[in-house]
């Protein structure tokens, strides 16, 4: 493994995203390019990281511990801390720049981008790890009940597993 | 109030002038900051959060605004507008910002660790955990229908990232509706077919947005 490389793809792909998900696109891509993940890891790595406490991002760690051990973790974690110290910056100039219309249309065309490839890369990941009328129904009831805020995620999640331990 | 003053006094003399902003003390019976009590609230949000980024963020408003009271719901906005032109994880942003307010750098130091450390190690020794019992078929099949539940949720979240701009955009008229239908459904294809550097797209649908944004807003004032 090249430390320096995985490094900077991983940290390339976090510097140039936001949020969780984020970096999603960029990390399925370069990953599954240079060999070092398979797409069953990805989703597993998306899972474990929902189950588990902190931010949603932290999947990321899961992700480079399956695939690189625990340097895989550690450079991941020093990766992920790194970018959002440019909030620091944006605090200073949020103030100038907030009101205008061309700031806010960044944001909202790189969000549109970012969802836009999320469903298109998960879409991919859902369809490998093995489509049935099981994960499909579980899948939509879950999407519905999302949208809908009827239900807590967590027990959505739990419920899920169960079903998938008892059908197992 | 006494305490309050006093908490104020140890952040000024911290160095952060974010801190001396006397308006976010005034109405607040703040329980008294220590930087040991700062480490130990992240510790404790970090180690309980089960359950991802929702459940985080829960937590950080629970303890920091309405239990000690050390920010208030209005400075706590602020934040999240700020972190979502933040690259990364925007809790972490979050856990940056209010950090650095409470504390300056010492704050923003603890705060980070406090909440990393914890939850990052959770989440290696459930990966861990994974790996050694992942030849059992029914934790591969929990773990499989787990994914299709979070795939299922995404595209709820993503629905209501979206939803919003498209929202707004339509009654910004006809032009920019289409323009960000274009950006959403256009990034997808030309990923799908040309398969470029993600960032390359990520500048394109930004700046198409930047300037159409701009662009409709001049309209306006002429």
């Amino acid at each position: 493994m090249n430390w320096f490389l995985f490094f900077w793809v991983v940290f390339k792909a976090i510097l140039f995203s936001t949020g969780g998900f984020g970096p999603l696109p960029s990390l399925h891509t370069d990953f599954l390019a240079n060999g070092w993940a398979t797409e069953t890891q990805f989703a597993e790595a998306l899972s474990i990281g929902q189950i588990t406490p902190g931010p949603n991002g932290l999947w990321v760690v899961s992700l480079c511990y399956l695939v690189a051990g625990i340097p895989g973790a550690v450079l991941s974690c020093i990766a992920l801390l790194i970018p959002p110290l440019f909030v620091l910056f944006v605090q200073q100039c949020y103030n100038r720049i907030a009101h205008l219309p061309a700031t806010q249309g960044l944001l909202d065309g790189v969000v549109l981008v970012i969802a836009s490839f999320s469903i298109i890369v998960l879409m991919g990941m859902f369809q490998s790890s093995g489509v049935d009328v099981l994960t499909v129904t579980i899948a939509t009831v879950s999407a519905v009940l999302a949208v809908t805020r009827r239900v807590s995620i967590n027990l959505i999640l739990v419920v899920a597993a169960v079903i998938g331990a008892v059908m197992g | 109030m006494k305490v309050a003053i006093k908490t104020a006094k140890k952040a000024a003399s911290s160095g952060d002038s974010a801190a001396l902003e006397m308006d976010s003390f005034v109405g607040l019976e703040r329980e008294d900051l220590t930087i040991l009590k700062l480490f130990l609230t992240w510790l404790k949000i970090g180690f309980t959060s089960f359950g991802g980024g929702a459940i985080t963020q829960y937590l950080i408003q629970e303890n920091f605004i309405y239990k000690h009271k050390w920010i208030t719901a209005e400075s706590y906005a602020n934040i999240i507008g700020m972190c979502q032109i933040t690259p990364g994880i925007n809790i972490i942003a979050y856990t940056i910002l209010i950090g650095k307010q409470l504390a300056g750098w010492l704050g923003i130091f603890v705060s980070v660790l406090g909440l990393i450390l914890p939850s990052a190690a959770i989440t290696v020794g459930i990966s861990a955990i994974y790996m050694s019992l992942s030849q059992f078929h029914r934790v591969q099949s929990a773990l499989h229908t787990v994914f299709a539940a979070i795939f299922g949720i995404s595209l709820a979240t993503n629905w209501r990232n979206i939803r919003p701009i498209l929202r707004n955009n339509r009654q910004q008229g006809l032009l920019v509706f289409i323009v960000s239908l274009v950006i959403l459904i256009g990034s997808g294809l030309i990923y799908v077919f040309f398969n470029p550097s993600v960032i390359v797209l990520y500048l394109l649908g930004g700046l198409s947005g930047s300037f159409i944004y701009w662009y409709v807003a001049r309209k306006k004032v002429n």
